[in-house]
């Protein structure tokens, strides 16, 4: 435990300088890139504080995604809204969606939760196909202007930054003991007074924002241009991969996650036989398999027991 | 050792990705992107694979024809080198992809990308960057219109098409149907998008007053592959007339459904999106009554009643020779043809040490004759003319599984 409070800080300071100067090295299509692993690294982070912290599971965060996402670009399209000021606007509406979804979420549990995401996933794509005249129908709609890589990068991994330490802050203390207890044992939970309904739409809540900032920068990411397709539920279980390469329950495998989902369509585009079509399909399944068969917790899992490791070796603190 | 050396650790790991990335970012540039004294460098994104692959032959048979020119000595000395990728149509592909050719591979321009949605998805970008968005292969009017007047975010001054719009085309079907049958029962089948909805609304524009003939409008959901109970509602509603804005797929179905129920209507229309001779021909083979199905056309079949113009002849050898896996019964390997045909003859008139300004100039200045296209359309733009191809001629099926288009009528400008 020593070593985790000494050696994390001194991580997080490395990792944060190396952020700030990747952008200055890279050129614009790296930048890019690198802003998509940030925006993963949201969405995943917001899922992992769902199903890692409180365990309910959820295949619909594509779905947040979208609706933060087309925020974005109406208030853009229509209001001509500032682009940093329509993220808080997709957090704040996507809260809501999270826990109008989190209360008759409430009633279901496991597979049948994952169901009811799924479904989620599925149908809010199809929504601005029904209303084509403010959602823009299969065409789409495009916020008023685009913006920089680097701007993009800052923004993102501020994002990221940021969310990164205020679900540090949240899941540190009483907010983030209830989560774990509800995830542990639900009735144990309840029955040391910590309220399911409250904590469980919470959790939905705080991970539906995640999500929405996470959208909004995917639509600022895809050249200010929102659309259905750019939603569908690919995207979903794109997130829900990266927090299991991640590992669930911890925050340290997060950006790993992110550089899995965010990397892989590059490093996949070239693989030798089954070529650029379906080398992501057959690369993604893989690797999957692979980290369920050798890494079950993800990487988060591998760090713990690399530290494990050292920690029972004698010699060290 | 522990805090440190991991905290050392972290800052090699760190110096090592940098140098990396220095290293990958030290690429030479030019003053022109992609344009040095003996190559153009030029990219799109086309779906090679996935709904929309039946298109993967236009960048082929466009890279025939550049490898033509390649060999007859290039432009001005330079040879076009045309990187072709694979977007699958969708376009959270098409971005990345758009940006790895702008950024990475630096070519002058993007030409021919395919689709609407994936043409939009890069816009705005492509414009803010001012890189000519050249042919796109897609017919939506806002492509030509947006260079002039202020669409989402401002003009888009570098993006041009090549095929004619969509509601044009479909404001000549409302006048053919008004001044042919003037007391039709109009049955519309549409595609439940911006595609169909702007064909069906050019339809009611040219069909004027007589657009109350219109008895019945169905419309599909993009996914359904096959719409039989809108055919089936249509012939219910007492319709002699079937007009059909659907993509290749749901077009065959309708055929062969509408057959299959014993409708035989006086006339039945397609969108020439849909009308290539392969896609009849399989519908046809499905048991579809095909014969007197309406159309219009702008390219040159090189393989039916022009067979015997320059451009045919042209289309035949370069196919032959750079292409022979291709079809040209396939009315895109005549469209791909055409497409290059018209880069090649802008980048050559945009002077010799070609800019991308120049290249807009000069395809803002086109008054010529595509050798691909139907003997007699001309490629006309001008500084407020954003659309080259803008003529029409309308065909009509003939022989059945074995038959082939034949052009009737005169050329038709487009209504605007």
């Amino acid at each position: 435990m020593s070593m985790r409070r000494a050696g994390a800080p001194a991580v997080a300071a490395a990792v944060a300088a190396l952020l700030c100067v990747l952008p200055f090295l890279l050129d614009g299509y790296h930048q890019g890139i690198a802003s998509a692993v940030g925006i993963y690294f949201v969405a995943i982070l917001g899922l992992n504080i769902l199903t890692g912290y409180t365990g309910q599971i959820s295949i619909g965060h594509g779905a947040f995604m979208a609706i933060g996402g087309y925020t974005t670009v109406i208030l853009s399209h229509d209001h001509h809204t500032n682009l940093i000021a329509t993220l808080p606007a997709a957090a704040a509406l996507t809260f809501v969606c999270g826990v109008a979804v989190g209360i008759p979420a409430l009633r279901l549990s496991g597979v049948y939760l994952a169901l009811a995401t799924f479904a989620l996933a599925v149908s809010v794509p199809q929504l601005p196909l029904k209303f084509s005249k403010f959602l823009g129908g299969s065409n789409g709609l495009q916020t008023d202007h685009t913006v920089s890589h680097l701007w993009l990068y800052a923004v993102s991994w501020a994002c990221a930054a940021l969310g990164f330490v205020l679900g540090w802050l949240l899941l540190r203390g009483r907010i983030g003991r209830a989560f774990r207890a509800v995830r542990d044992s639900e009735l144990a939970a309840a029955s040391s007074g910590v309220s399911l309904p409250i904590y469980k739409t919470l959790a939905f809540g705080v991970s539906a924002a995640y999500a929405g900032v996470a959208g909004s920068l995917f639509v600022l990411w895809t050249n200010g241009f929102a659309q259905p397709n750019e939603f569908e539920i690919l995207l979903s279980l794109k997130i829900l991969i990266g927090a299991a390469v991640a590992g669930l329950g911890s925050l340290w495998g997060v950006a790993v996650g992110a550089i899995f989902i965010g990397l892989l369509p590059q490093l996949s585009a070239s693989v030798p036989l089954i070529g650029p079509a379906h080398g992501q399909d057959v690369v993604f399944g893989f690797v999957v398999i692979l980290i369920m068969l050798v890494l079950p917790n993800g990487f988060a899992g591998l760090l713990w027991r690399v530290r494990a490791a050292i920690k029972t070796r004698p010699g060290t603190s | 050792m522990g805090r440190w050396g991991r905290f050392l650790a972290a800052l090699t790991g760190a110096a090592t990705v940098a140098a990396v990335a220095v290293t990958a970012a030290m690429g030479g540039h030019s003053a022109t992107p992609g344009v040095t004294a003996k190559q153009i460098t030029i990219g799109g994104t086309f779906p090679l694979t996935g709904i929309a692959s039946l298109y993967k032959t236009i960048p082929t048979a466009e890279n025939a024809y550049f490898q033509y020119v390649n060999d007859h000595g290039g432009v001005n000395g330079r040879k076009i080198n045309f990187l072709i990728r694979d977007d699958s149509y969708d376009p959270t592909k098409t971005v990345p992809l758009a940006t790895q050719l702008v950024e990475q591979d630096h070519v002058f321009a993007i030409f021919g990308s395919l689709g609407t949605v994936p043409g939009l998805s890069t816009w705005g970008y492509l414009n803010a960057h001012k890189v000519p968005q050249v042919e796109v292969a897609t017919g939506d009017s806002f492509w030509g219109f947006c260079a002039f007047k202020s669409c989402d975010g401002g003009k888009k001054p570098w993006t041009i098409g090549y095929q004619p719009d969509y509601p044009g085309e479909s404001k000549l079907y409302g006048q053919y149907i008004s001044q042919n049958f003037p007391n039709a029962k109009i049955g519309v089948l549409y595609q439940n998008d911006s595609f169909g909805k702007n064909y069906y609304a050019g339809l009611r524009i040219g069909l004027g007053a007589r657009k109350e003939n219109i008895v019945s409008a169905q419309s599909y959901d993009p996914s359904q592959t096959t719409p039989s109970q809108q055919v089936i509602a249509l012939k219910a509603a007492g319709a002699n007339i079937l007009v059909i804005f659907a993509l290749p797929q749901q077009t065959i179905g309708a055929l062969v459904t509408a057959t299959k129920i014993g409708w035989h209507p006086d006339a039945t229309i397609l969108s020439n999106v849909s009308a290539n001779t392969v896609f009849l021909k399989l519908a046809a083979a499905n048991g579809a009554d095909v014969n007197g199905v309406i159309s219009t056309n702008y390219v040159n079949y090189a393989t039916t009643v022009d067979a015997n113009t320059p451009g045919a002849k042209l289309a035949k050898a370069i196919i032959a020779k750079y292409a022979p896996s291709l079809d040209l019964n396939d009315g895109n390997v005549e469209y791909g043809l055409g497409a290059a045909w018209m880069f090649v003859y802008a980048l050559q008139h945009a002077g010799k040490n070609p800019t991308r300004a120049s290249l807009e100039k000069a395809l803002h200045s086109l008054n010529v004759a595509d050798p691909f296209l139907y003997p007699g359309i001309k490629l006309q733009t001008s500084k407020t003319d954003n659309f080259p191809v803008e003529q029409l001629i309308f065909e009509k099926w003939n022989g059945g599984a074995t038959g082939q288009w034949q052009p009737f009528g005169k050329l038709y400008n487009h209504l605007r």
